[in-house]
């Protein structure tokens, strides 16, 4: 420190010694002290993410208020992908809204396909075959496994890592061999219709299962390690995003999401259908609700689902894979509500019937749309970087919030 | 499963709502108040010994006289389920439940949006998920594209 | 080297450029990482996965539109989106190509009922190859590069036919 008595600032109006620089004029805002250097103010910043961006899960936009790096005001502007399902829905006869379904969540399309043939077949009362029950039950955890891979490629893709995607990817292949196999499509499956399924699984399903499962046992692993295990992504999920049990409960969070915060409630344990009631299986749960809880939740569920995946080879019963049901339904006029529970959360289905052969109103439950909302409240006061790796620990499917 | 219909009428009278329907049907328990005594019967099964904390879903439906609301709620610390309708006429206006159940935040704009009524009480009640000229889509009277139109693209 | 054993040693190699640049961008031709709806997992995701490797053919995907050639329209777009999209489409740099990939973005697919959906993503922007499906499969979107390279190339073939034809 020189004697300069331009570097003192307990005299800031002083004026600048005789002979020296004299600067131009400053613009409103600026404040010279007497050090030199301008002292500048901030305004808070609106940055926009989306709809298009590597990673909003879809077309989401979220519009974030920011005072440097940290959030202080968020926004999710949806309805980029709003395609009318439910509007559609009241055109379409009850054995074609399972390709609505399809396309609402379009990750996890059986659980969908599901849920709507289990409201139905509420309305018309039919007796479901055992071992139609089993197949459902299989072909749901095969797609949960599925979409949990999709949802760990995206998640790390979120926090920065690139390598885990591919691996996703590689496993979710294998799997999407077996629902061809079984189905006829890749990912619009349309297999799972009122009274049961399309078809039984071909000749040698279990075995291709059991050679997935195989290796899976040994992937899961591998996968954990990859991410889980990486330093860098550690600090990056733990303590980031806390979702607390009153805030998860407030919000009508589901899933993984609210098994995560603490709160013990798994549609397959607590209102059972398809077979689960005959499965063998433990529901993870966390109690810190961040986003490493939402991660080794979801990453223990597939490992539970690979056990039910084994189980429900074992335990598949004979006799017919679907109930005789009328091409054309027409329920009784009534309502119901049935819910599955999908890798996002409680996917609910309530369908109202007047007695022709669409329904008078479907209403679709999108879990991830409470879960967006939940990330849109807790969002302020974290920073940028931890407000995507938060929309991602959530699992959002843009298709199912904006139906 | 479904809640006593007794035990929730009492609750709901003993909280000062008078004129409530409560029914048990094929769906489950249906509460039917007025629109004005909806948050108090709201505020009634929350904080009440139901202790239904957890909103399920909140969709509207056009009946074809006005636009019923349904509230379907949880209880999961006893494991019940229960359902609240009102009804709104056509144009007309609702409340806000969102200080009770902020999980209502998105889906009221959403039935704001869908069935042209008017939200009432919320912190941003702007459209959720069109652009606006866009009709409330899921009334009866708006029709989707014909085949024609379709034809013509 | 061994190039030169095909070309014998100290050869000059004379080439169109016309042609050259567009062996280039035919070979590199880099999508805007921009999916909209289920396509997007299907023909993004896994096209460009381990199995169906877009990499193989040069195309690898790109965040921001100045840096890409092509943008794959993979999804149902709405009235809502269409703003983006044209947006998008403005902000690429030429020579630009869009693929629209699946039902929804060639005619509006199983949504076109719906008033808020736009039948087809040609009626706001040009389209160079459609890809019919619901989903189409990864290799079909290969296949579709593949016409769209077929096509660049033929692009160049004419250009330089026409001007030959009108230098003569």
């Amino acid at each position: 420190m020189t004697e300069d008595s331009r570097l003192t600032v307990d005299a800031p109006d002083a004026p600048l010694a005789e002979g020296s620089y004299v600067p131009a004029a400053l613009p409103v805002g600026l404040r010279r002290v007497p050090s030199g250097v301008d002292e500048v103010s901030t305004e808070h910043l609106v940055v926009n993410f989306g709809p298009q961006h590597p990673s909003t899960h879809g077309v989401l936009r979220m519009i974030i208020e920011a005072d440097g790096e940290e959030v202080v005001g968020a926004e999710m502007s949806i309805g980029y992908l709003h395609r009318g399902i439910e509007k559609l829905a009241e055109h379409r006869r009850y054995n074609a809204l399972g390709t609505l379904m399809d396309r609402g969540d379009y990750v996890s399309g059986i659980h969908g396909e599901l849920a709507v043939a289990l409201a139905t077949e509420a309305l018309i009362e039919v007796e479901v075959p055992e071992k139609a029950h089993w197949i459902r039950s299989l072909m749901s955890e095969v797609n949960r496994i599925a979409s949990h891979l999709v949802w760990y490629g995206t998640f790390g893709l979120d926090a920065g890592g690139m390598g885990q995607f591919l691996y996703a990817v590689r496993d979710r292949e294998m799997l999407l061999d077996i629902l061809e196999a079984v189905s006829g499509s890749r990912m619009m499956f349309n297999y799972i219709r009122p009274g049961g399924v399309l078809a039984d699984l071909p000749q040698g399903t279990d075995r291709k299962l059991l050679e997935f499962l195989d290796l899976f046992d040994i992937h899961i692993e591998e996968h954990d390690q990859l991410l889980g295990g990486n330093e860098i992504f550690q600090s990056r999920v733990h303590g980031v995003g806390v979702i607390d049990k009153e805030t998860a409960i407030a919000f009508g969070l589901t899933g993984a999401n609210l098994r995560a915060s603490g709160v013990g409630f798994d549609v397959r344990r607590d209102r059972p259908y398809a077979a689960y009631d005959k499965l063998e299986f433990s529901v993870p749960m966390a109690a810190e609700g961040d986003c490493w809880a939402r991660y080794a939740v979801r990453m223990e569920e597939m490992r539970q689902s690979a056990r039910m995946v084994r189980q429900c080879l074992e335990g598949m019963p004979e006799g017919d894979f679907t109930a005789k049901v009328p091409k054309v339904l027409r329920p009784p006029a009534g309502e119901a509500y049935a819910a599955v529970e999908s890798p996002r959360g409680e996917w609910g289905v309530h369908v109202v019937s007047d007695g022709t052969e669409s329904p008078y109103r479907l209403r679709y439950r999108p879990p991830a749309l409470f879960a967006l909302q939940v990330v849109e409240a807790i969002m302020p006061g974290s920073l940028i970087a931890d407000a995507i790796v938060m929309a991602g620990s959530v699992d959002l499917v843009l298709g199912e919030i904006d139906r | 499963m479904h809640p006593d219909v007794t035990a929730i009428t009492s609750a709901l009278r003993a909280a000062g709502v008078t004129s409530v329907e409560v029914e048990q049907t094929s769906l489950g328990v249906i509460v039917r108040p007025q629109v004005p005594e909806l948050a108090a019967v709201l505020s009634a099964l929350r904080d009440g010994s139901s202790v239904f904390t957890f909103m399920v879903d909140l969709f509207g439906m056009d009946t074809g006289d006005a636009v019923e609301l349904t509230y379907h709620l949880r209880s999961l610390s006893r494991d019940e389920e229960i359902y609240v309708r009102v009804s709104v006429a056509y144009d007309g206006a609702f409340t806000s439940v969102w200080e009770a159940y902020p999980a209502a935040l998105m889906p009221e704009r959403e039935i704001a949006e869908m069935f042209g009524l008017t939200l009432q009480g919320h912190p941003n009640p702007k459209r959720l998920l069109t652009t606006d000229g866009l009709d409330p889509m899921l009334l009866k009277r708006i029709e989707i594209r014909g085949a024609e139109e379709v034809r013509a693209r | 080297m061994a190039l030169d054993k095909l070309t014998g040693e100290n050869s000059v190699l004379f080439v169109r450029s016309e042609q050259l640049f567009d062996l280039a961008r035919s070979n590199s031709l880099w999508y805007l990482a921009f999916g909209i709806a289920c396509c997007a997992i299907e023909g993004l995701m896994h096209a460009s996965g381990p199995r169906y490797d877009f990499d193989r053919m040069g195309v690898f995907f790109r965040a921001s539109p100045r840096q890409a050639d092509v943008m794959i329209v993979a999804g149902t777009v709405n009235r809502k989106m269409a703003d983006s999209v044209k947006r998008l489409y403005d902000q690429m740099p030429e020579p630009k190509w869009v693929v629209a990939m699946g039902a929804c973005a060639s005619t509006g697919g199983p949504f076109r009922e719906y008033p808020n959906v736009i039948m087809g993503v040609d009626k706001i922007i040009p389209v160079d190859v459609y890809i019919p499906g619901c989903p189409p499969r990864p290799e079909s979107v290969h296949f579709a590069f593949i016409e769209l390279q077929n096509k660049i190339r033929k692009a160049a073939e004419e250009r330089v036919a026409s001007r030959r034809n009108r230098d003569n």
